[in-house]
């Protein structure tokens, strides 16, 4: 009998290399299967056991994955971003210009980048609802909603310092408008104002502090607290499932391939 | 319909029924929508134009060298000037702009640049045509977009980025010389403020009269006819029309004429005597205005409509509708009683002259220009309306009017409209949203920005609106904001002021309404700078107490101003001694006596090698030219030493002298000066003195 994809791979995992890298072993009875997850340090974020009808799309529409994919794609391609351009008053117009006109494929990453950002702010929102009017933001959840919401400011706080380092018109003057609205706040508000900006208007200082911001303080704050969402996940008994939902979902819809050691 | 459904359905259990398939379709499409990004990459717009000059280049003789010249720098091409903030990407595509031999190519954007006299690589593109020099794509670069405001500038108005750096007038920029001419001659800068980037302010040249003693030289029935339509009295007028309703005209009128004070002599009423008088010969009055050549200075629209004169005083054409004679008659007696500051010489003319001139002047008339102008007795109600009315229009901000305070910054300051951003413009329906544009309508038409504005209708031709124009895009922050060492200035204006008694008589006659002296002055007749050591003594005290004509073909003349001996003298003492060039004596070349060979030598020169005779005359009967001086009498009017110099660099003497400078060796100089002192004049006018 020819070999198969899976024995090839059945064959990597027994290697001593892969042993060395992935401390559990061949085989792929359950407990296999949970060890696997639990000994990896990102996967073990995840409920080691996962019902098949909570990875159906009328589940959860996928929302939090989604918004979690917006991410990647952010970082994926903020990090090239970040090659060309610099957060100084007279370069950061022109390095968009330069992004835009002469940077290959530049004008691709900055859009991507952008539209990612915009997709990830309706997807949390999105996803926001979805848990709220699922009711799985009830205990044991009401920590993971909390997280939640933390996430949802942090989202906007990186629009928002996104938003500056353009460095035109439109950036200057909603950074201004928006720091204004910063400066409202009773007592303190001049405070946060000048804190915010580093002076008392849109300027140099400005910008690099939102540049910091957007991608070194926000962008890590964002990633612990992804990590303890989905942690939570796990320790708060993994996704909601309602009480009158049922319990198995319909036999067709589940792929045969994957019924393999799943609980029902 | 239900096929339809059920292909779709099953194209969808094909695609997404299985995770694994699902998951396979999706990467694909993904990988599809990532793979455009390098493909629009790759056919951008800029190698499409790259490829097809390659295409262009390739079947010409010199397509080697093009081609090289093309390969020497690959990709995005760029010219970067961080002094000036210049990053000009724009001959990636524009390839061609320093190939001489790609003069015959027509179509953009091959072309050859036209010879100027910057370099490409000193000062980039969009210095001079503005748009977006970073971007490489049609619609960005030339267009403006929603985060570009300015988008290239129309090729008429491209003189005007000369003037963000260049403040002197230049040779190749008339346009722009124009516009700015047209700021001060038409009193834009009274109302409105024109800073200049070195801290001066565009000064107005136009001299609006003093309305405070109105009264004295018109009536009110004049100062309504021009205040409804000043082109109506004169089509030369610079005054606006400010399309005043008919009472407002007539209150303006009853305030202006009730403020008026008497000024002591302006008037002269003819003696009672005087009107017994035969009537002088009607053509006398004709030919003593031309022989004064207030030609010069006043033009008069003749029965073609054309406009004939000069443009230094106000036209003459419908002057007898406007100036009451006792005013005239004392006006030509003196016109420094009536304004002292007036560019009008002092003519020392006799009463006879004076009643001559008032005649003809008086007989230039229009009998509609007054005919439908019938107004009461003015009210206080009128007079005070008016002068509310006088204060609102901002007259006071041109005319000097007695008891009204001349506003200060009437209108927007203009110092850097050229770079007015777009949000601050309420543009017109249908009008391209580009400062070009809104500055020319506003020239053109300000009311139709709004009934209610205050700006008045100028009668500008087409041109001058588009100088105009020019001149005001010269006005933006770049220029203002360029390095002082990359900026040309202009020259400082002079304040020159001639001491003494002779000063005064200067003043009096007004020399600088024509000549230049120390940087002062017009330009109408020939700078006075170094007269002294041009002209000889006898000559020059004859001429000013009778101006003959120096070339025959201008119709500008020196007027006669029937200088007294003593002042002659006077005058002549002042600029012998003072207006001295330090670059030679003036005597160090006798003034005859030279050995007959050099002269014929120099004749010789002056009819062969030299051709002088082209734009000269020595002799009236064989020479023919008329475009320098004639020189009959030369040797009587000029020093040597000026002819020698002269003709070795005449710019040197003159700057911006026609004369060519002929590089002319030591020996020839000397032969034409020898040859040109002997022409002292005709026998018959020496016999005739």
């Amino acid at each position: 009998m020819a070999k198969t994809i899976t024995d090839y791979f059945e064959e990597l995992r027994g290697t001593r290399v892969w042993r060395s890298v992935f401390r559990s072993g061949t085989g792929s009875s359950t407990l296999h299967r949970a060890l696997a997850v639990q000994q990896n340090v990102f996967l073990h974020l995840f409920s080691t056991k996962v019902r098949t009808r909570m990875l159906s799309f009328s589940t959860t529409w996928y929302l939090g994955t989604l918004t979690f994919g917006t991410l990647l794609i952010l970082v994926g391609t903020g990090i090239p971003l970040m090659f060309y351009y610099h957060p100084s008053v007279p370069q950061a117009y022109a390095d968009t210009k330069d992004l835009q006109f002469v940077v290959s494929s530049g004008l691709f990453l900055r859009n991507l980048h952008r539209w990612s950002a915009h997709a990830m702010v309706f997807l949390v929102f999105a996803h926001m609802f979805k848990v709220f009017y699922r009711g799985a933001y009830r205990p044991p959840r009401e920590f993971n909603w909390v997280i939640g919401v933390i996430l949802l400011l942090i989202t906007l706080l990186l629009s928002y310092t996104g938003y500056l380092l353009p460095w035109d018109q439109l950036a200057f003057w909603a950074i201004t408008v928006g720091s204004n609205i910063a400066s409202a706040v009773p007592v303190m508000g001049n405070k946060v104002h000048f804190l915010m900006l580093g002076g008392n208007v849109v300027n140099a200082n400005a910008l690099l502090r939102f540049y910091v911001l957007h991608c070194m303080i926000l962008p890590l704050v964002a990633i612990l607290f992804v990590a303890i969402h989905f942690w939570r996940i796990r320790k708060d008994g993994g996704l909601y499932a309602h009480q009158s939902e049922p319990t198995t979902v319909a036999a067709e819809s589940v792929p045969a391939a994957a019924k393999g050691g799943q609980f029902q | 319909m239900q096929s339809l459904k059920n292909t779709f359905s099953s194209l969808w259990q094909t695609l997404f029924g299985h995770p694994v398939r699902a998951f396979g379709a999706v990467s694909l499409l993904f990988l599809i929508s990532l793979a455009i990004a390098p493909a629009k990459n790759y056919f951008s717009e800029w190698r499409h134009y790259q490829n097809r000059y390659l295409a262009l280049v390739r079947g010409r003789g010199d397509a080697v060298t093009l081609q090289r010249h093309f390969h020497e720098h690959d990709g995005i091409q760029q010219i970067w000037l961080p002094t000036l903030g210049v990053v000009d990407r724009c001959t990636t595509c524009h390839a061609g702009l320093k190939e001489a031999s790609l003069a015959d190519v027509g179509t953009q954007p091959f072309r050859q640049h036209p010879v100027i006299p910057h370099t490409l690589d000193q000062f980039g593109c969009v210095m001079c045509h503005r748009g977006q020099g970073p971007a490489t794509t049609v619609e960005e670069a030339h267009r403006s977009t929603a985060a570009w405001e300015q988008p290239i500038l129309p090729a008429r108005y491209v003189q005007s980025s000369c003037g963000q750096c260049h403040r002197a007038p230049l040779t190749g920029t008339p346009q722009l010389n124009l516009g700015r001419n047209l700021l001060g001659r038409y009193g834009c800068v009274h109302c409105h403020t024109i800073k200049l980037p070195d801290g001066s302010a565009i000064k107005p040249t136009d001299v609006p009269p003093s309305l405070s003693h109105v009264a004295d030289k018109s009536t009110r029935e004049w100062v309504y006819a021009w205040l409804k339509d000043p082109q109506a009295y004169a089509v030369t007028a610079t005054m606006p029309n400010f399309k005043l309703s008919d009472p407002d005209a007539r209150d303006i009128s009853a305030f202006l004429i009730a403020n008026s004070t008497p000024i002591a002599g302006d008037t002269a009423p003819v003696a009672p005597g005087a009107k017994n008088q035969k009537p002088p010969d009607p053509t006398a009055g004709a030919s003593l205005y031309g022989e004064s050549f207030c030609a010069s200075c006043h033009a008069v629209q003749n029965a073609a409509g054309n406009v004939v004169g000069g443009d230094v005083g106000p036209e003459l054409t419908r002057v007898g509708s406007k100036v009451k004679p006792e005013w005239l008659r004392a006006w030509l007696r003196n016109p420094r009683v009536y304004d002292s500051q007036t560019l009008m010489p002092h003519y020392r003319l006799t009463d006879p002259q004076v009643s001559l001139l008032t005649a003809f002047l008086g007989n230039k008339t229009d009998s509609d220009l007054l005919a439908n102008v019938h107004l009461d007795a003015a009210t206080p109600e009128q007079v005070a309306h008016g002068k509310l009315l006088v204060t609102e229009y901002g007259c006071a901000s041109c005319h000097e009017i007695s008891g009204i305070k001349k506003p200060d910054n009437f209108a927007p300051e203009l110092t850097r409209i050229g770079s007015k951003p777009l949000t601050q413009i309420i543009f017109l329906p249908g009008m391209t949203h580009a400062i070009p544009d809104y500055i020319a309508a506003k020239i053109r038409e300000p009311r139709s920005f709004g009934s209610a504005l205050k700006m008045p209708q100028f009668s500008l031709a087409p041109a001058q609106v588009d100088a105009l124009t020019t001149a005001l895009l010269s006005l933006t922050d770049r220029a203002h904001d360029l390095p002082l060492a990359l900026t040309v200035p202009s020259k400082p204006p002079s304040n020159y002021q001639p001491a003494g008694k002779a000063g005064q008589l200067m003043a009096d006659l007004t020399c600088f309404s024509c000549h230049a002296i120390n940087g002062r002055g017009s330009d109408m007749a020939p700078d006075l700078t170094w007269e002294g050591s041009s002209v000889q003594r006898p000559w020059l005290q004859a001429f000013l107490k009778n101006p003959g004509t120096l070339r025959p073909a201008l119709i500008r003349r020196m007027p006669r101003f029937n200088l007294s001996d003593d002042d002659a003298k006077e005058l002549t003492d002042y600029i012998m001694a003072v207006y001295q060039t330090p670059a030679f004596d003036r005597d160090s070349m006798p003034s005859s006596g030279y050995p007959p060979a050099q002269v014929e030598q120099g004749k010789q020169l002056f009819y062969s090698k030299y051709a002088c005779q082209s734009c000269h005359i020595v002799d009236t009967k064989v020479d023919k030219g008329y475009v320098g001086p004639t020189l009959t009498q030369v040797g009587s009017r000029l020093t040597a030493a000026w002819i020698y110099h002269w003709l070795k660099d005449p710019q040197a003497m003159r700057p911006g002298a026609i004369e060519p400078n002929r590089n002319m060796n030591d020996e020839d100089a000397r032969a034409l000066t020898a040859f040109l002192m002997t022409q002292k004049g005709s026998n018959k006018q020496e016999a005739k003195k």
